[in-house]
């Protein structure tokens, strides 16, 4: 069992191999250690070599040439597989001199622990091989699981925060301009978008009557009176939307595009809506036959928009181009 | 308390589904002959198609399998003084009061917006309105073909 200790390691790391000896004496090894090659000081390092795809690796790293005390490296290799008896017997045999150890960070096998103590006791070198030598690359990983762990509203609320995230970036799929990173943004989107697919249900049942007057005049407010108004009343939500459009369109453009955008509306120049019309076949969709009466329309997108009559300004939803115009 | 999530099935029914629905309920209404114009104004026929396509679409989205849908034949049902019928009631009070104590100010017009939203529980409610929002896209998709089909004259 002491000639496969001192076989030379595999390790990718360390280029140094040790000559190995018959017989595992103690003297014997150590002159034997300090005969061969002085070993480099920086090879003090805690860089993980590659594991072997069978064996685990362990090493030890030269710390201090001079002092005759400290056995450095000590490569070991696996190639039998009773490893950990070995290393025990490596131990034992080198705990009678008191030596100091000095494990690096066992990376593939993880069997040896780097330790900064100069002595090492031969109980707590084998208890520490197992399980310490995992402890410094997790600790932070454990710690923080503990850490929530022993909070059961922590872990309630981690868990109701991701499931609310989920289906936030579920329902950011569904929503169109759904690309909104902030949380506020996004629930705002959601909302305009409910409100918008809503207002479309209304307009459609609204069409849905066969009637381009009634339609026309829910949604278009004429002073002149020059369509035929079969509702009889005068007051609808539309027509105050519009007076409250045209106030603010006196102070200032930009809250009144604000206040339409708001409510899922927006203008357009009726040149544009006269457009959309003829383009399209005329009479498909009564809605935008309606909007042939509709007074002056302005809209956002264009810079240039001439204010052309305030009074008659007609709202339409077009948020989503397929409602209004033909998909 | 659930360690896992389960999977969130959002899935809506065809779009047929939704035609066969709203269809029925507009022959309902006119078989009831409710679009007697002398008594009627526009706005109450609007009114009432527009109560027919939300419960259409709630009965074809899932009947009583989803809060949203439950919540709006409840209404619609008291508007008429009938008695809506459940089937099946999950009972997680308890769980959905501490919870809603704790943020049902988080996403106050999302609730106010979906029928039956006030008594959710967040992700709960988030859930819903996905579902919601597909429903009514396909809702407005059956209407929009409707409108076009009938005014190609």
């Amino acid at each position: 069992m002491n000639s496969s200790l001192l076989t030379p390691s595999s390790s990718s790391s360390s280029p140094h191999h040790l000559q190995s000896p018959a017989t595992f004496d103690h003297d014997d090894f150590l002159q034997n250690f300090f005969s061969s090659a002085p070993w480099p000081s920086s090879v003090l390092e805690d860089d993980a070599p590659p594991p072997t795809s069978d064996t685990a690796v362990a090493s030890f790293h030269h710390h201090d040439v001079d002092s005759r005390n400290q056995i450095t490296m000590i490569p070991l290799s696996h190639h039998n597989p009773n490893d950990a008896v070995d290393v025990n017997a490596l131990y034992s045999g080198f705990s009678a001199g008191s030596l100091p150890f000095h494990f690096p960070q066992g990376s593939g096998g993880g069997v040896m622990k780097q330790s900064h103590t100069p002595t090492q006791s031969q109980a707590t070198a084998s208890t520490t091989t197992g399980g310490t030598a995992t402890t410094p690359q997790t600790k932070p990983k454990v710690r923080a699981r503990r850490g929530q762990a022993t909070d059961p509203h922590s872990i309630a609320e981690r868990l109701r925060r991701e499931r609310i995230a989920e289906r936030m970036k579920s329902l950011q799929e569904l929503v169109p301009n759904g690309n909104k990173t902030d949380k506020a943004s996004m629930l705002d989107e959601i909302i305009d978008y409910v409100k918008f697919l809503q207002l479309q249900v209304k307009v459609l049942s609204m069409s849905r009557l066969g009637g381009a007057a009634s339609v026309s005049s829910q949604i278009s407010e004429d002073a002149c009176g020059s369509q035929e108004n079969t509702s009889g009343e005068n007051q609808t939500a539309a027509k105050m939307t519009e007076h409250q459009v045209a106030k603010l369109m006196e102070e200032d453009m930009g809250s009144a595009m604000q206040y339409l955008q708001g409510k899922g509306l927006c203008l357009m120049p009726i040149s544009l809506a006269t457009t959309i019309s003829t383009a399209t076949c005329p009479s498909r969709n009564p809605l935008v036959s309606a909007v042939k009466e509709a007074g002056v329309l302005l809209s956002p997108n264009t810079a240039t928009t001439p204010v052309v009559d305030v009074k008659g300004a007609s709202v339409i939803t077009v948020k989503d181009a397929s409602s209004v115009s033909k998909p | 308390m659930a360690s896992a999530d389960k999977p969130i099935n959002t899935d809506v029914p065809e779009k047929d589904v939704f035609a066969l629905h709203f269809l029925q309920s507009l022959s309902n209404l006119r078989r009831q002959n409710a679009f007697n114009s002398p008594d009627d104004t526009t706005n109450n026929r609007v009114k009432k198609i527009k109560k027919a396509a939300y419960v259409s679409m709630a009965r074809a989205a899932g009947g009583t399998n989803r809060l949203w849908s439950r919540a709006l034949l409840r209404r619609a049902a008291k508007e008429n003084n009938k008695v809506v019928i459940f089937s099946r009631r999950k009972k997680r009070v308890t769980w959905l009061r501490r919870s809603n104590r704790r943020d049902p100010v988080d996403a106050e017009r999302l609730r106010n917006l979906l029928p039956g939203g006030g008594a959710m529980e967040t992700s709960k409610l988030m859930e819903e309105t996905a579902h919601y929002i597909k429903c009514l896209s396909m809702q407005v998709k059956v209407m929009q073909c409707l409108v076009d089909g009938l005014s190609a004259k």
